[in-house]
């Protein structure tokens, strides 16, 4: 019994035990298993928990952008001009697609009926073989959003859009010179587009626009004119430049022909160049300024030096110099700019000397390469300096320059001879006070007193110009161009007179004789009554450009007045 | 040889109190002392594990949906700015291309049939001096009924008005004098401004220490006058509410 008690007693201890342990590793296996699944749980949870901080922390643009239309836009700067007005934005255009292969012969059929209806201007026929033949082609390039949404609610699954950034210049012809072109990726390839294309691509600064230093209106009025010009006086192309003398800030720059810059044309004609930045010229007797100036600089005349027995023509080698017209023959040196002696001229240069009269151009930085905010610039071409060189470059030939330049060497002139640097882009105005003096305030008082008799007295070569209430003064140009023989007309206009603020200059490319054209002069001492001439056949700078720059500043005179009357600044 | 009764008289004497019904094997007293299976506790492990997993469960999928209905949301609105400024931007290429100075001229041309003459350089002249003029008229005006109002005002007036100026320029005068140079400011002044603060810290010191001895029967008689007449003016109570 008690062997069998002890027996119980030992089994029935033990067998739990056993059983116990069994249990265990049951557990033991759930544990892992519940491990396992928490696991993956708290993974989940850490990773849904460090998308809702991504999504907290990112910045809006990081996610959904795709479907978005504007966020997958390569951004590009706008450019404003002066007073915020847009010359040059993005859109977002659209090329359409066609997948044939996903039609099926009536599907074909009915999206030709349907194209036809929409889209009468598409040739039906092409797309008819392109159906047919081809396994994808292009049926729209830089379509508006408006129109791909035609295509699009056509409802064809064969059709593809590619939506890509464009830009699109509002003011068309206004600025294509200045504001040049983007390509297909819409990087620039020209013009401002291409100099400043790093700037405009800057994407710490995509909201600012690029501000230029052009004012749309001046730049509308002086087009105008410079288009009028070319029904009245026939020439080929026209150029034209309004900077402010203090800062050299360009406040328009036009040159004709131009080109509407949304329609994207290859513009490879020599006749599209930038005539004031690219186009290098002999410009004539504008020249003759700068002949006059290295005299009073150097101390070698005054305004009063009489040059006695000037001839009707000078020889120099194989050049024979002769004068426009005829003149008396002793002449002060003012008489010699106002009636634009070239004689004189060359007497007074030879009075200089060849190394100063180098020197005074080269300060004006004529004859280097200007820097400046375009990429189309042009270079001066180089000569040799001899004594023909200094008689020629006295009255302006034999020596190129590019308009720009001419116009920052008379707003040197103008301003008290303080050293400019032309810009298109706007920026702080500096002080001319601070910047670099190259010709004295003495000689800057006497030439603008010159240039303004030119334009006032009635010898002068530029009366037409004679605008009342601006005190315009400037100097006329008349050139012959080396390839055509054809002329080149230039007027270099500073008003007000008595203190500069703006230089116009106005060129025209080839112009004909106006006999149609009705010339009216103003009252004055010759003309009481004043006076209209019509039937006049001389092709002179005085009888052409002088007239067109005379209408713009009589168009753009009273913007500036004002502008600078609101800005308390006296003109 | 063994003397038993000595070896008897050894043994332990018999336990009268033994009982041998008392003392037979009690099963269920030795079953008891083996140890129970842990069911309790091993159910309540799991119970609590599946619970918190169906938490989680619940709360990753709550999250996860919250998550995309905050994305659907941002979404929404990142496509609706985007959309209006899609449209401003259109609106102001319209605008500028209506208002081009190009289309401006064109329009005029066709719809105004009058000829636009430029301004003179003599009218503008005229514009500025017009300005100029009604700037001088009104600066005048107001000095004028200045001068009026100062005249209807009595001798007496006056010369206070003047007296308590000249005071007040002369006490400017003095601080200016004073404050100009800190080092030479006066002990005295310096030990008053010593003193003030010291008495406005041993203040802020008592409000810290029993701030009920703060509130007082007269400050809080003052404090009901003060809102009753807000409530009357229409003030808030509460600034700022």
């Amino acid at each position: 019994m008690e062997n069998k008690k002890k027996s119980f007693y030992f089994e029935d201890y033990a067998e739990p035990e056993l059983t116990n342990n069994n249990k265990f590793n049951i557990v033991k296996v759930s544990l892992n298993r519940v491990a396992f699944l928490s696991f993956i749980f708290f993974s989940l949870l850490l990773i849904f928990s460090v998308k809702i901080i991504y999504l907290s922390l990112a910045s809006e643009k990081s996610f959904y952008s795709n479907n978005i239309k504007k966020d997958f836009v390569k951004k590009r700067r706008d450019i404003v001009d002066r007073h915020g007005s847009v010359l040059a934005t993005n859109v977002i255009l659209y090329d359409v697609g066609v997948r044939p292969k996903l039609l099926k012969e009536k599907e074909k059929k009915n999206l030709l009926i349907k194209l036809s209806l929409l889209f009468p201007e598409l040739d039906l026929n092409k797309i008819r073989n392109k159906l047919d033949k081809k396994d994808f082609f292009s049926i729209g390039k830089r379509l508006t959003p408006k129109i791909k949404d035609q295509f699009w609610l056509m409802g064809n699954k064969a059709f593809v859009f590619d939506p890509s950034p464009s830009r699109i210049y509002p003011q068309k012809n206004l600025f294509s010179h200045v504001l040049g072109q983007t390509d297909d990726a819409n990087e620039g390839i020209s013009g401002v587009e291409k100099f400043f294309d790093k700037n405009l691509n800057n994407e710490d600064k995509i909201n600012l626009p690029l501000s230029l230093t052009l004012d749309s209106n001046l730049q509308h009025l002086i087009r105008r004119e410079l288009v009028n010009a070319e029904a009245d006086f026939h020439n080929i192309g026209s150029g034209a430049i309004l900077m402010n003398v203090e800062n050299g800030e360009i406040l328009s720059l036009v040159s004709l022909p131009d080109y509407d810059l949304n329609q994207r044309v290859s513009i490879s004609d020599n006749i599209y160049t930038n005539k004031i930045t690219l186009g290098v010229y002999e410009l004539g007797s504008v020249f003759k300024t700068f002949t006059i100036a290295a005299g009073l600089e150097n101390k070698v005349i005054n305004s009063n030096t009489i040059f006695k027995n000037l001839k009707n023509n000078l020889t120099c080698d194989k050049y024979t110099i002769n004068e426009h017209d005829k003149l008396p023959k002793n002449l002060s040196a003012e008489q010699i700019l106002i009636r634009s002696s070239n004689i004189g001229a060359v007497r007074i240069a030879q009075k200089v000397g060849v190394e100063k009269y180098r020197d005074f151009l080269n300060s004006l930085e004529l004859f280097d390469t200007i820097n400046f905010d375009l990429e189309e610039i042009g270079t001066p071409l180089p000569f040799k300096w001899g004594k023909c060189k200094l008689a020629t470059s006295s009255y302006g030939h034999g020596i190129t320059t590019t308009p720009l330049q001419l116009a920052r060497a008379y707003a040197i002139l103008g301003n008290g001879g303080y050293k400019i640097k032309p810009s298109i882009l706007k920026t702080k105005t500096k002080s001319l006070k601070k910047k670099e003096q190259i010709i004295s305030n003495k000689t800057s008082n006497i030439i603008n007193s010159m240039l303004r008799k030119i334009v006032s007295l009635d010898e002068g070569t530029a009366n037409f110009a004679d605008i009342k209430g601006y005190d315009v003064g400037g100097k006329t140009g008349t050139a012959l161009k080396y390839s055509s023989k054809e002329k080149l007309n230039t007027f270099v206009a500073l008003f007000p007179a008595n203190r500069p603020k703006y230089v116009l200059l106005v060129m025209l490319d080839e112009p004909k004789p106006a006999p149609n054209f009705v010339y009216e002069f103003l009252r004055s001492e010759k003309f009481p009554n004043g006076y209209k001439h019509k039937g006049e056949t001389r092709n002179t700078s005085g009888w052409n450009t002088v007239v067109v720059a005379g209408k713009i500043i009589e168009k753009i005179g009273p913007i500036l007045a004002i502008n600078n009357l609101e800005t308390s600044i006296n003109f | 040889m063994i003397n038993q009764e000595k070896w008897i008289a050894s043994l332990p004497i018999k336990n009268t109190r033994f009982s041998n019904i008392k003392n037979q094997l009690d099963h269920d007293r030795w079953i008891n002392t083996i140890p129970k299976k842990n069911v309790h506790s091993s159910m309540n492990k799991y119970f609590l594990i599946t619970i918190l997993f169906v938490c989680g469960l619940l709360f990753v999928s709550a999250v996860k949906n919250e998550t995309r209905i905050l994305q659907k949301e941002i979404n929404n609105l990142e496509t609706s700015i985007n959309a209006i400024k899609y449209n401003l931007d259109q609106t102001i290429i319209d605008n500028e291309v209506i208002t081009s100075p190009e289309n401006i001229s064109l329009l005029a041309k066709e719809y105004l049939n009058i000829y636009l003459v430029s301004y003179k350089r003599s009218q503008i002249k005229q514009i500025k001096e017009e300005v100029k003029k009604s700037n001088e008229i009104n600066k005048t005006k107001k000095e004028k009924i200045n001068k009026e109002k100062m005249k209807n005002l009595p001798a007496n007036i006056k010369l206070k008005v003047a007296k308590r100026i000249e005071e007040k320029k002369t006490e400017i005068r003095k601080l200016q004098a004073l404050y100009s140079n800190p080092k030479l400011i006066p002990a005295e002044i310096k030990t008053q401004v010593a003193n003030q603060i010291e008495e406005k810290k041993t203040e802020l010191r008592n409000i810290y220490r029993s701030p009920k001895n703060v509130i007082t029967l007269e400050k809080v008689g003052k404090w009901s006058v003060v809102q009753v007449v807000k409530v009357f003016l229409g003030m808030p109570i509460i600034p700022g509410r």
